[in-house]
């Protein structure tokens, strides 16, 4: 491990220099001869029935190529629990339902058509708040199932709950008890890059579809799915990535508004582009999941967690989508950030006709883990413990395996606590409640893959051409995060070459194997242990040419000088040192004698052998090229939510330091430490600026982000109204990159995309308590909510 | 679709001709920060936008007997300019920090004040600088003190058929402050939920011999808090004044709930930046004189 | 929908552009000239990532008239590499300092920045931050793209 050439390095992303040069192609750049433009018009109710669609308007307007409503599409019903049509007739259930779609020769006619289309509307009432709908006399979202069965409740059938161990035994054995209620609302992904898409079928009904999907395989398992649905059975789906302008965990699902462009290129014949607006991106596009979670904790004596119980309730909006399925990513922090013995955790996912949510960076673990470190701190309080000593106490360690059945195998959660006390000055700093505040909070998440599905693998498909040049095909997606950089580093570490030597193509269902999804902080694990073990069957098939080559090219040149020096007398060569592979090595493009390196004859150019092996002249020329299919040994969550469902973990603390204006209520951040154990740091740039990153996006979920919904109508649509931090809002971030290895890991790599989010929001509230003693419980956390408790707490 | 005519004019005779000829069916443009946008989302329909950036000399910041300073001068030459820094500090303060170099670099004082929004950052500061509004028609001239230009949000005197061309500033006598302080979530491309300008004159006993207090997005139009004004007139500089002064101007004001803020918060940080600008003013007052007396 | 002639200087090179009056600078770059770079990511003059250069001044090309470009200079990130493909030391600096993750605000954050550093050789970070302040990232947190900007302006004066 000491002696690596490029793993552990900064190596530049000169692989991705066309985003400086402004040639990159996103979405928004892609054109298709014969292109056409679909816009799609919305609902203007939360709640209503449709009474009339006339679309005849529409249809006649010069440069219209089709008009799509509810009526002329094929009756079909999408999404995770099939609870929505593409294009609503009957019934509108949020002010984001999609009504009609239109596809004509440029975005102006398209949107001039969506204003010619008429619709009545009959309103019904509506219900905005999860609590009311739970209700027995709430007004009900959905009448019925996917199957057609009459539904009574807005509560939707999912199974989110997790018991483990006696929590009344842990009540009993707890000397401190608290009860807190925490509160996290809608908040934006805020890819910079908008949603979009562009659809093309050719004349064999085979579809292309250039999409930002960050699951490009599950995603065409859908669009296929979808297709066969509607009498297109058994037609070929080729999904491609563009160049991503952000994903954040937008694009884990297929939307509503790639199905429709779908059925518009299948109406026209025609490729057509959907690209969202700003304002489309805010109001349509399904946002992180907001909940509502009460949680008990308790401790001994000693200051150690006796028990657990939380209960969430969730505004699952007017359909489901990811967000519905957060729990099953709350449990982990719920059952295992820090030990804890006895544990319960229950979800329930509410209809409302409010926006409905998907995943976003952390997926539930923000929101969870805002519940369990706030109550964390309030344990502390009432136990007399400091915050950072509690969590020390009950660290997880290697070893552990958690009431969720995780194998917890390399775990830096102690080094990462201790270095972000230290560095904070924790024990000088904290408990002075003079407006200034230190606080911390922790992280668990998936690092190893995780096995939502019943594969979590990923395929890697790795060749060398005659010129030594590289090609990686890579079933995942590049989302900016810097995957070829830090592939093209392990490719080149593993095979003997330079990472520049390496080419990279993600995203295309048509040349990549497989892979579950570029989500769950997975990338750098799976395609990191795939790529390695591609490299490793390449570099064996390279060194068994180079047995059989060696010789042959040595004693040919030989020849050669001999007929021109007759004089020349071949050297006695031991050629035992290369009769084998296992006696060979590759470094720098050249193999070589692993005994001698330096030898004066054996040393030669891998791109010789190959070229050497191609061009053989009789029938028997050999081409350099290996695939791998990495799958960890883990497990799926069994019915009770359990299961090592991971091959590895990711821990990590950030600590905070505040300030509060006690007059305005204006939070300022001098300092904030974000200790990650990321295993081993394949690219330490890379790896801080995913931190950097990730913890920017914490402290504007933490303190100024929040989507403003009033009646279900999102009422700050745009960059103005919606609070994401500029460069001018500084967070002073240190990044601490722990690195404890780890067994499982490509060079002992673990996930980082997701981690840096995860414990900012409630490290700034527990840092806000130590500064002015008042405990904000709801995300944001804004001068107003920090004045108003400080006025309650004089009364 | 959107879909209008775009004329330069070159003189101030050609942008009357053409608002006689299309009445309320144009729109004058100057940078367009505020009209490209309204455009966008329908709010505005012209048939014709009349840019006033082909008039020449209407960008300038001139002082002679007092100050003036052209319709067309854009923020970020407000922003650059030392002059106003040092001595129309307020302005100075509300020209930098509004929205993004980007924007400043294209968006005109001129503009932002016709459009008045009652955020419009830099209201505040001409109210508290006692600018005075010269107006240019096909009938001529008339100035209108900039107190008496808003009529109500996005409502002005201006006539339609009238051009806002220059801003005039007296210049005050003696020890002369001024500050603003723009209370937003975030440290750019914000708008204000709260606007607070100051400007103070300081006799040689330290006395307060003169206050004007703007404040904006605290009711309807951009107003004085003329009480408070005339309470802190010849008092000694002291926090409790002050205090007092900001509590007699958060009474003055009424503020709404908006999506953007709470009525009760904004009262508040009245209370608390009237005392922290009228500091800040006093502030640049002393180090003036410090900076005169080398 | 009648046209107008727009002539200006675009990357160094006397174009003329025949567009509706109604189109945006932003509109024209990329449909008439087909430059990808400028990208819209709100259409509102809120985020940036439509910056370019007209007469050395960064502005949001999404709310630019197109009619106020005439004899203008105007330069995109399409135009500050070298004649012969040389970065500019901006460029090489994001890719270096890892200022770009998934690129989207990039030329219109690489722009702002050069706005700046044409103006302010040697800015400090605050006065690199307030330069940037208008172009919002997503992605970076802004301390690579300091840093990034930062080096670029060392590289320049090293030139120099």
């Amino acid at each position: 491990m000491s002696n690596l050439l490029y793993v552990g390095k900064g190596t530049p992303r000169t692989i991705e220099i066309d985003k400086v040069t402004g040639r990159a192609i996103y979405i928004n750049d892609l054109k298709l001869p014969g292109m056409l433009y679909g816009k799609i018009l919305y609902s203007n109710y939360s709640h209503a029935r449709i009474k009339r669609i006339d679309a005849s308007k529409a249809e006649t307007l010069p440069g219209v190529r089709a008009v799509l409503t509810g009526h002329n599409i094929p009756d079909v019903r999408v999404g995770f629990l099939k609870d929505q049509t593409v294009l609503k007739k009957d019934i509108v259930r949020q002010f984001r339902d999609e009504v009609a779609a239109v596809a004509a020769i440029s975005p102006e006619i398209a949107e001039d058509a969506l204003n010619l289309i008429e619709v009545e509307y009959e309103e019904l009432p509506a219900v905005f708040d999860p609590i009311e709908a739970m209700k027995e006399d709430a007004p009900l979202v959905h009448e019925v199932d996917a199957r057609g069965k009459p539904i009574r409740t807005n509560i939707l059938p999912l199974p989110w709950k997790f018991y483990a161990g006696d929590i009344e035994q842990g009540r009993k054995d707890s000397a401190h008890v608290v009860k807190d209620t925490v509160s996290t609302t809608w908040v934006n992904q805020c890819c910079m890059g908008t949603s979009g898409c562009v659809a093309e079928f050719d004349m064999n009904n085979d579809l292309t579809f250039h999409s930002q999907t960050n699951v490009i395989f599950l995603g065409k398992q859908r669009i296929m799915e979808y297709l066969s649905s509607i009498g297109m059975r058994g037609r070929n789906v080729r999904v491609i990535n563009p160049v991503v302008g952000g994903s954040f965990g937008t694009k884990l699902d297929t939307d509503i508004y790639e199905f429709i462009c779908i059925l518009l290129a299948l109406r026209t014949r025609k490729p057509v582009k959907i690209l969202f607006s700003r304002e489309e991106e805010f109001r349509a596009l399904p946002p992180r999941q907001p909940a509502v979670f009460t949680i008990e904790q308790g401790c001994d004596k000693e200051g150690r967690l006796t028990f657990r119980k939380a209960e969430a309730i969730l505004d699952n909006g007017s359909y489901t989508s990811w967000g519905a399925t957060t729990p099953s990513v709350m449990v982990m922090p719920m059952s295992s950030l820090y030990r804890v013995p006895n544990v319960s955790f229950e979800a329930t996912c509410v209809y409302t006709n409010n926006i409905y949510c998907q995943a976003m960076r952390g997926y539930g673990n923000p929101q969870a883990t805002f519940a369990v470190e706030s109550s964390m701190d309030t344990l502390a309080e009432e136990a007399g413990i400091d915050p950072a000593e509690f969590r020390l106490i009950n660290r997880n360690q290697s070893g552990d395996v958690t009431p969720m059945r995780l194998k917890i195998t390399s775990c830096g959660l102690e080094d990462c606590i201790n270095s972000v006390k230290q560095k904070l000055n924790w024990t000088e700093k904290r408990g002075k409640r003079k407006g200034k505040g230190v606080g911390m909070g922790s992280l668990i998440h998936v690092a190893g893959g995780a096995r939502v599905y019943k594969s979590d693998g990923h395929g890697m498909i790795v060749k060398v051409d005659q010129n030594g040049h590289i090609d990686v095909l890579d079933s995942g997606t590049d989302q900016g995060q810097g995957s070829p950089t830090i592939i093209s580093q392990m490719v080149a570490e593993t095979l003997g070459f330079r990472p520049e030597d390496v080419s990279l193509t993600l995203g295309d269902t048509g040349l990549c194997l497989w892979d579950a999804g570029t989500h769950a902080s997975r990338h750098t694990f799976m395609a990191g242990n795939a790529a390695v073990r591609a490299c490793e069957k390449v570099k064996q098939q390279i060194l068994e040419l180079a047995v059989e080559n060696i010789p042959k090219v040595v004693k040919s040149g030989f020849r050669r000088k001999k007929r021109n020096d007759p004089d020349f007398v071949e050297p006695d060569l031991d050629y035992t040192l290369i009769s084998k592979p296992e006696y060979l090595d590759i470094k720098d493009r050249m193999v070589f004698p692993k005994s001698d390196p330096e030898h004066p004859f054996f040393r030669v150019e891998v791109s010789q052998i190959i070229r050497d092996a191609l061009h053989v002249g009789t029938g028997e020329s050999k081409v350099v090229m290996a695939e791998a299919f990495y799958d960890p040994p883990t497990e799926m969550l069994d019915r009770e939510m359990k299961g090592n469902l991971s091959c590895t973990y990711a821990f990590g603390t950030t600590g905070i330091e505040v300030e509060v204006d006690e007059k305005t209520g204006e939070v300022k951040i001098l300092q904030l430490f974000a200790a990650h154990d990321v295993g081993k740091a394949i690219n330490p740039i890379l790896v801080k600026g995913q931190i950097y990153g990730a913890a920017y996006i914490g402290a504007g979920y933490g303190l100024t982000e929040e989507m403003k919904l009033e009646n279900g109508r999102v009422m700050n649509p745009n960059f103005l109204d919606y609070k994401m931090l500029t460069a001018k809002d500084v967070v002073p971030i240190e990044p601490i990159v722990i690195e404890p290895g780890d067994e499982d890991g490509p060079f002992g790599a673990k996930g980082i995309g997701e981690p840096g989010l995860v414990p900012t929001a409630p490290a700034i509230a527990n840092a806000i308590y130590d500064a002015i003693g008042v405990r904000i419980k709801s995300l944001p956390i804004t001068p107003e909510k920090i004045l108003a408790a400080l006025k309650e707490k004089k009364k | 679709m959107v879909d209008y005519d775009y004329k330069k004019p070159k003189s101030l005779k050609e942008v009357f001709g053409l608002l006689k000829e299309y009445g309320p069916k144009a729109t004058l443009i100057a940078g367009g920060t505020d009209v490209m946008i309204n455009i966008r989302n329908r709010e505005l329909s012209p048939e014709i936008l009349i840019s006033l950036q082909g008039l020449k000399d209407f960008c300038y910041i001139r002082k002679n007997n007092g100050y003036h300073i052209g319709a067309l001068t854009t923020h970020r030459v407000l922003e650059q300019s030392d002059m106003v820094r040092a001595e129309l500090s307020a302005l100075y303060d509300a020209a930098s920090q509004v929205g993004s170099v980007q924007i400043r670099n294209v968006a005109t004082v001129g503009g932002n004040i016709c459009t008045a929004a009652p955020s419009a950052d830099t209201a505040g500061p001409l109210l508290a600088l006692d600018a005075t509004v010269v107006l240019e028609g096909p009938n001529g001239r008339r100035r209108v003190p900039i107190a008496d230009f808003f009529t109500g949000p996005s409502e002005t005197v201006r006539k339609g058929n009238e051009v806002l061309i220059e801003f005039d500033i007296p210049e005050e006598p003696g020890r002369f402050g001024s500050a603003y302080w723009k209370h937003s979530r975030r440290k750019a491309m914000d708008l204000p939920l709260l606007g607070i300008s100051v400007g103070l004159t300081l006799s040689e006993s330290q006395e307060i011999s003169n206050a004007r207090i703007g404040l904006t997005v605290a009711a309807p139009v951009p107003i004085r808090a003329h009480k408070a004004e005339e309470f802190l007139k010849g008092k000694r500089l002291g926090d409790d004044v002050l205090a007092e002064a900001g509590k007699i101007a958060s009474s003055e004001a009424s503020p709404r709930d908006s999506l953007r803020g709470k009525a009760w918060y904004r009262r508040e940080m009245i209370e608390v930046f009237v005392p922290r600008m009228a500091k800040l003013a006093v502030e640049r007052i002393r180090s003036e004189q410090k900076g005169r007396s080398r | 929908m009648k046209k107008v002639s727009i002539s200006f200087t675009l990357n160094g090179d006397k174009v003329t552009a025949e567009v509706p009056p109604t189109w945006t600078l932003l509109n024209t770059l990329r449909e008439y000239f087909e430059l990808t770079g400028p990208k819209e990511g709100c259409g509102a003059g809120e985020c940036g990532a439509c910056t370019v250069i007209v007469n050395g001044k960064a502005v949001n090309s999404c709310i630019y008239p197109i009619p106020e470009v005439q004899g203008k200079s105007v330069t995109t990130i399409e135009g500050i590499a070298g004649k012969d493909g040389t970065l500019h030391p901006l460029q090489k600096a994001f890719i270096e300092n890892n200022g770009v993750q998934c690129g989207f605000c990039t030329s219109g954050m690489i722009m702002a920045a050069k706005a700046l550093l044409d103006h302010n050789p040697d800015p400090t970070e605050d006065e690199i931050r307030t330069g940037i302040a208008g172009n919002l990232c997503r992605c970076t947190g802004y301390v690579q793209i300091v840093e990034s900007i930062e080096k670029a302006g060392e590289m320049i004066k090293q030139e120099k």
